[in-house]
């Protein structure tokens, strides 16, 4: 039997107690030594938290713990790099937008769609474009970004301003004058994000970006000198 | 609470931060995803989205809050709901030998903290805890069994608890 001084030992068994374990002389000498001994009593209270939380764990998961694979890390930088990308081009895009808005407000009056190209070289076929719908009503940004592709051209499309929800209706037409559907998106407010569509017409063959917001079709020729248009202005109230 | 030394607000802004992050966290962030979805490549998917939505919320972390990992795993429970609720529509992919969690997510939560402790804390003290606590066996027989007096098996359990106790405080656990 332990004596009463013999703090130490007593606390050595503050474990077993705390779980339960400990019977008859044993636990009744350890209480009686609790009785007399706040530092053992502020231990015994720092382990039974840990004593209540043991029925939670399973102990066949006591094991070594599963290890992501090496490459998950190099995956999240990629699509965090990519994230970052978008972000960019997007706020490129807006810039030139914002630009825009103040220099077309005379063209708005006369409800004429003028075209800006932010393409290299003679943009057609090549890398992608930057198109911007210009002297559009106040307060609405639409532009986009083609992409040519073996399977025709990829859309990147960006509104600001229309109501949200409005369902927003694309097409690509072409040298022909056919048009060609590239999908539909719904603009809500405070996303920024673009709507990403694609059309089976090459973008060699593309002469405008036509966007039906429901109330308004609106048209940005593509890669054709303002002065050589012969696609009719459409802003048409439906 | 453990906390990234360099933590200041918005520390998750950059790319750089994010793979120190990354480095730091992302083997406990899995660990848990594994056991909640009970499938790897569920986890690999739920770690990514966390550490995308923390980069795109990096600006609103704030260390005076909580510490990293407590908001990371903030936000891998979040991902882990949106997961579970994507699968619930969708055949469950057995993943060979894990079990996903059946336990409220809370739940699975501690249960993973506590097997995560048990799992840092010394082999010895591990030892005396599984087999008289979770296997009930009596102190006598595990201390034959073990080549050492009973005191020993009761001070090994003691020693036991406090390790965990110390671990539990590091990974942020609060009573």
């Amino acid at each position: 039997m332990k004596t009463r001084n013999d703090c130490r030992e007593w606390r050595e068994l503050l474990g077993a107690y705390a779980l339960g374990h400990l019977q008859g002389d044993e636990r009744a000498g350890l209480e009686a030594h609790l009785d007399g001994c706040a530092r053992c009593r502020e231990e015994l209270a720092a382990l039974q938290p840990v004593a209540l939380l043991l029925p939670h764990a399973d102990p066949a998961r006591f094991g070594p713990a599963p290890q992501p694979p090496p490459e998950l890390g190099q995956r999240v930088a990629a699509t965090i790099a990519a994230e970052r990308e978008r972000g960019e081009k997007r706020r490129r895009r807006r810039l030139f937008g914002g630009f825009a808005v103040g220099g077309a407000t005379a063209a708005a009056v006369a409800a004429v769609l003028l075209l800006f190209v932010f393409g290299g070289g003679d943009g057609r076929g090549g890398p992608e474009q930057r198109v911007r719908f210009a002297g559009l009503p106040e307060g609405i940004t639409i532009d986009a970004t083609l992409e040519p592709h073996s399977y025709g051209t990829e859309i990147h499309m960006y509104v600001h301003g229309v109501p949200s929800g409005t369902l927003c209706r694309v097409w690509l037409r072409g040298a022909d004058g056919d048009s060609y559907p590239a999908g539909t998106f719904r603009y809500r407010w405070g996303d920024d994000s673009d709507a990403v569509l694609s059309s089976a017409l090459d973008l060699s063959r593309t002469r405008a970006v036509v966007v039906d917001t429901g109330k308004r079709t609106f048209v940005a020729p593509v890669d054709s000198p303002v002065a050589d248009l012969n696609i009719p202005n459409e802003e048409e109230p439906t | 609470m453990i906390q990234l030394g360099n933590s200041t607000r918005g520390a998750l802004s950059r790319e750089r931060d994010v793979r120190e992050a990354y480095a730091a966290h992302s083997g406990e962030l899995y660990g848990f995803a594994v056991r909640s979805l009970g499938d790897a490549g569920l986890a690999e998917e739920a770690v990514q989205e966390t550490f995308v939505r923390a980069w795109r919320a990096g600006d609103r972390f704030d260390p005076k809050i909580g510490s990293l990992r407590t908001w990371l795993f903030a936000i891998l429970r979040n991902v882990v709901i949106d997961l579970g609720r994507a699968r619930s529509v969708r055949p469950r992919v057995a993943e060979g030998g894990v079990e996903p969690s059946v336990e409220p997510l809370d739940e699975a939560l501690t249960a993973w903290q506590v097997e995560e402790a048990m799992r840092r804390i010394g082999e010895d003290h591990r030892r005396v805890i599984v087999e008289t606590y979770y296997r009930g066996r009596p102190y006598a027989e595990v201390a034959e069994e073990l080549g050492v007096p009973e005191g020993t098996v009761k001070s090994r359990v003691y020693y036991g608890l406090r390790a965990l106790r110390v671990v539990l405080e590091e990974m942020g656990y609060e009573d």
